[in-house]
């Protein structure tokens, strides 16, 4: 059993790649629609879930910082190693991984005929890479992790998207291989000064925490290294203005794939930011606190302003990405216990409501085979399964008291507040915004007289498609409710994580009481 | 100065442990010659023969050259020659090109109606030229192991004799290339009237005695070998001729170039340099001059390679380019070997690794080539992962290979010569390395989006993939994926390499 629980994070990394190169095997026929794949592809999923499951039960709060540690000497000339372990953050993220691609899996069934094998094999891969980035304590092996992931979902964008898939998919892999390159060479810069500091090379998260990076300034070395990893970061979250991958590559992948992407890709930047940038470059991260802030509240209302226009449902819910993820930069620059916490939330917010919003847009367009807001009007009238789900999570997407959406939100601007007040009250904006276009394509697609003929005999949901909608559903009114209950296991692992980022923070301002969210839930459901 | 020395008996006699060394080079020659009669013994049809005997050559050969590696020093024929760990690392690239281009030739061979025994001893023959030149010491001995080299490669690369392309191709390889060579030759005169010898150990030793009295007659013979060997490697300004060469050259002929031939240049490059006291010996103001050349070359070949493939559809040329561009990560491994605690190991290990999976790349594009190696433009592969998965997958590990990405063997050689720069403090260098290295990203997976993303066109035929060609295939993915995932045992083996330089 021992060796079962000091292997347990590679297990987990590894299964559904194991499980999807076994998959291979199955026997498979073109277009097949009962294929055994598919089965074996969600149990998979499933039995990684349960894994995580099992992580989330054994984690204790009052343990070592990062537990289930788990160090290999891999290349030791260049002193990388294989190194997992996960704390209160990762944890939360792992879980999210796990939790929605079963969900996934599941919307695929009918979606995808052609190439079955492959493409069930890309997904589990995709949880491969996914899961091993969130899990790596060592920056090589992040890095490794970080880049893997790109080549699934090159090929899940790229053979079973939209029209303008082949654009989709090139924008998004070189735009990330920009970003990640930089990365790549301040890696090692680090690892060079590891060896010059202390005589040995590490590319250890831990070991380099310890460092102290001499270069102050805007252009200084800190910053530089800083602003290396952030571009990779800021592309990955995506942060206007590099946003700009984002919505071809949601709207053309798959639906699995935009939910995918939506939910734990885009999570990767803000888990680098959190892991990686800011407690490795303390001072460059208060130089830079004020841009990054700015930017996030341009993102915040730009993303909601060119979501109000889109006619596409599947680019409104895209842009809408660029506000929320907006957001969590807010969230996280403002660097106190709040905003950080709230930035955290909003991040497994964003993945479960706008996964849900990809899924239902999903489900949608395999019945009409459109997603123009213009086709649609009246759907309540033939699916009211399909429009009460649709409510919940547009409700969820606006921020209403008593789900997710509302406490991610109002625990970063709460935080901000303590920060920049002119900055937090334009992002404010962003939620009077984001109720706006939300409500209003919810108006136009789902009330009103049945305009369009096609849409009179629209198939409510399928049993599959009610059991994919159910666990989201309730993840949002759980997440909602009983915050709490998340943030217990998240709560040292952001003291930690502040204590590293805010030195050079000494004089900050922090006028907001670090108690209020702490005391139940307040500002919960009402 | 010293004079000629003169030769002295006993030292031409070998001794056993000599004669030991010289195993690899004996067993080519003579599988070379026995090829040779093979091939015009009337009485048989020599295709067969000749095909296993230069390929259980090449096996042997190699065997040889694997237990020699571990090996101590041995200096041969009066100093002319040397066997260590470096040259024999290098005889298994060699040797590994010419078996892996002897496999994916055969059945080409057959169906572009051009299966001359000749060409394998051709091939051997050029592969026993590499070798001896890795391993000369001396200046002239190298210069003729290169002649030996590319006389063979000229007649190979217009091997279809009817083919205008292709004799257009060699001629203009014959050309530019011996003018090189009289470039290289020229260099080293000078430095013999300059340093009074032609034994790169007694020019190292006079460099090192007379640091700051080099006239400037040696610094002008530097350069110009220094510009010999960029043209054999085709760095950018001296890669006008390559990308012709290539696309005029039947397919497996370009992978051998590619790989040996390249490898070769680069092998015994790193070789001179260091002989004429590159990084330890020579005077600061022609070793920073040295390193200016080197680096403006470095990052020209980094940008006009990747940036000029881009417009590429061609396979042949945009891996033509596409090998211009990994000429600048080598530039740059080399640049920074003599001030990085790795030395020239990245370097080295990018070498093989380079040649690893372009030699795959090459033996895929010669099963996918048709008739005079035509069909070998993007738009023809549309859609061939339907009906060739597994060559498709392995097309796509080899040029995700060579886009640098994880968790393969290109990766691994990328992040070793950008640490070493970095350690070197070469990072404006590593910054345009990286970057170009991004846009190489977009060529190379145009490839893929052809073969995944695309509906096939007509009806092409499949293709049979001969027992050989799977072979290579199969030995090149093993070793792409196996250094990507475990580099370690790589990395220590170019280490111990390098050391016995």
């Amino acid at each position: 059993m021992s060796g079962f629980n000091t292997h347990l994070l590679s297990v987990l990394v590894f299964l559904p790649l194991a499980w999807a190169a076994v998959g291979l095997l199955l026997p498979a026929k073109e277009g097949d629609p009962r294929s055994p794949l598919k089965i074996w592809a969600f149990s998979g999923s499933l039995l990684t879930f349960a894994l995580s499951v099992f992580l989330y039960l054994e984690f204790s709060t009052q343990g070592e910082e990062f537990q289930w540690l788990e160090t290999l000497s891999w290349i030791p000339s260049l002193g990388i190693s294989y190194s997992m372990g996960i704390d209160g953050i990762s944890l939360w993220l792992v879980l999210l991984t796990t939790f929605l691609m079963p969900l996934a899996i599941l919307a695929s069934f009918n979606a995808i005929e052609h190439r079955q094998k492959e493409y069930y094999f890309l997904l589990l891969a995709l949880e491969t890479g996914m899961l091993g980035a969130f899990v790596s304590l060592d920056l090589f092996l992040f890095y490794v992790f970080w880049e893997a992931m790109l080549i699934p979902m090159y090929f899940l964008v790229g053979i079973w998207g939209g029209k303008e898939r082949i654009y989709a998919a090139m924008k998004f892999f070189i735009y990330t291989m920009v970003g990640s390159l930089l990365m790549l060479v301040a890696i090692f810069y680090l690892a060079y000064q590891h060896k010059l500091q202390t005589g040995t090379y590490s590319t250890l998260i831990l070991d380099l925490y310890k460092l102290h990076i001499q270069g102050e300034g805007y252009l200084g070395a800190q910053s530089l290294l800083f602003l290396a990893f952030a571009l990779a970061f800021a592309i990955k979250v995506p942060l206007f203005p590099l946003h700009t991958w984002l919505p071809d590559a949601h709207v053309q992948a798959p639906t699995a794939g935009s939910v995918i992407l939506a939910a734990v890709l885009l999570k990767m930047g803000g888990y680098g930011f959190l892991r990686i940038a800011f407690p490795l470059f303390p001072s460059a991260v208060s130089l830079y606190q004020l841009p990054f802030m700015v930017l996030g509240t341009i993102a915040v209302v730009y993303g909601a302003l060119v979501a109000t226009i889109q006619p596409d449902i599947k680019k409104l819910v895209a842009y809408s990405s660029v506000s929320h993820m907006g957001y969590v930069i807010l969230g996280l620059f403002s660097l106190n216990q709040i905003g950080v916490t709230g930035s955290i939330y909003q991040m497994l917010n964003h993945g479960v409501s706008t996964g849900a919003l990809f899924l239902l847009v999903g489900m949608i367009y395999e019945r009409r085979h459109t997603r123009e807001i213009s086709a649609f009007g009246g759907i309540t009238r033939v699916m009211p399964l399909f429009s009460v789900a649709f409510m919940i999570v547009t409700l969820s997407s606006v921020a209403l008291p008593g789900t997710n959406g509302f406490i991610g939100e109002f625990l970063i601007l709460l935080g901000s507040w303590g920060t920049n007040r002119v900055l937090t009250s334009i992002a404010a904006l962003g939620v009077v915004l984001g109720a706006v276009y939300m409500l209003w394509m919810f108006q136009r697609v789902m009330f009103g007289p049945i305009q369009d003929p096609l849409n009179e005999k629209l198939k409510d949901l399928s049993l599959r498609e009610v059991c994919v909608l159910m666990p989201l559903v309730i993840a949002i009114f759980v997440m909602g409710i009983v915050p709490n209950f998340f943030f217990q296991k998240m709560d040292p692992a952001i003291q930690r994580f502040l204590n590293r980022s805010s030195i050079g923070l000494a004089s900050q301002p922090n006028s907001v009481p670090q108690t209020s969210y702490a005391q139940g839930n307040d500002h919960g459901s009402s | 100065m010293e004079a000629l020395k003169t030769i002295q008996p006993d030292l031409l006699t070998l001794s056993q442990d000599q004669f030991n060394c010289l195993v690899p080079y004996f067993t080519v020659f003579a599988g070379t010659c026995l090829s040779i009669l093979l091939s015009v013994w009337g009485a048989i049809k020599a295709k067969w023969p000749v095909f296993l005997v230069a390929s259980l050559t090449c096996l042997v050969a190699m065997v040889n050259s694997l237990v020699l590696i571990q090996g101590t020093s041995q200096s041969l024929f009066n100093g002319m020659m040397v066997s260590d760990s470096y040259s024999h690392f290098f005889n298994l690239i060699f040797l590994g090109s010419a078996l892996f281009t002897i496999f994916g030739s055969f059945r080409y061979l057959d169906e572009e109606k051009m299966q001359h025994p000749e060409y394998y001893v051709l091939v051997l023959f050029a592969a026993l030229g590499m070798m001896l030149m890795t391993s000369a010491q001396d200046l002239i001995v190298l210069f003729v192991a290169l002649e030996l080299m590319s006389l063979c490669v000229y007649v190979l690369v217009g091997f279809r004799r009817n083919d205008r392309k292709c004799n257009e191709a060699a001629m203009k390889y014959f050309i530019l290339g011996s003018a090189a060579s009289a470039v290289l030759l020229y260099g080293a005169a000078l430095i013999y009237g300059a340093t009074g010898s032609t034994e790169i150990h007694s020019v190292l030793k006079f460099v090192q005695d007379h640091p700051q009295s080099l006239n400037p007659i040696f610094g002008l013979g530097f350069s110009m070998v220094l510009f010999g060997f960029l043209f054999k490697v085709a760095a950018v300004p001296f890669h006008m001729w390559m990308p012709d060469v290539y696309e005029g050259a039947p397919v497996p002929v370009t992978g051998f170039m590619t790989t040996g031939l390249k490898a070769a240049a680069f092998g015994t490059f790193v070789r001179v340099l260091l002989a004429i006291g590159y990084g330890k010996g020579i005077s600061s103001a022609i070793q920073s001059h040295l390193h200016d050349i080197l680096w403006v070359s470095c990052a020209l070949t980094m940008l006009v390679g990747n940036f000029i493939a881009l417009t590429q559809v061609n396979l042949k040329r945009m891996l033509a380019y596409s090998s211009i561009a990994h000429t600048g990560y080598l530039l740059l491994g080399i640049l920074s070997g003599t001030r990085s605690e790795l030395g020239f190991a990245p370097g080295v290990m990018y070498i093989l690794i380079y040649s690893a999976m372009n030699l795959g790349a090459f033996v895929i594009l010669t099963l996918l080539s048709s008739e005079g190696d035509s069909k070998l433009n993007l738009h023809d592969l549309s859609g061939v992962a339907r009906r060739h998965p597994w060559l498709s997958f392995a097309m796509s590990v080899f040029l995700l290979s060579m886009a640098g990405i994880p968790p393969t063997a290109g990766f691994a050689a990328k992040y070793l010569v950008f640490y070493s720069a970095i350690q070197a403090n070469e990072i404006p260098l590593v910054v345009i390395g990286v970057l170009s290295s991004a846009v190489s990203v977009f060529y190379y997976l145009r490839v893929l989006v052809y073969m995944y993303m695309r509906d096939p066109v007509g009806s092409p035929p499949v293709l049979r993939v001969s027992l050989w060609s799977g072979l290579a295939i199969a030995s090149m993915i093993l070793i792409t994926i196996e250094v990507g995932v475990l580099p370690e045992q790589m990395i220590d083996l170019a280490k111990r390499v390098v050391l016995s330089l």
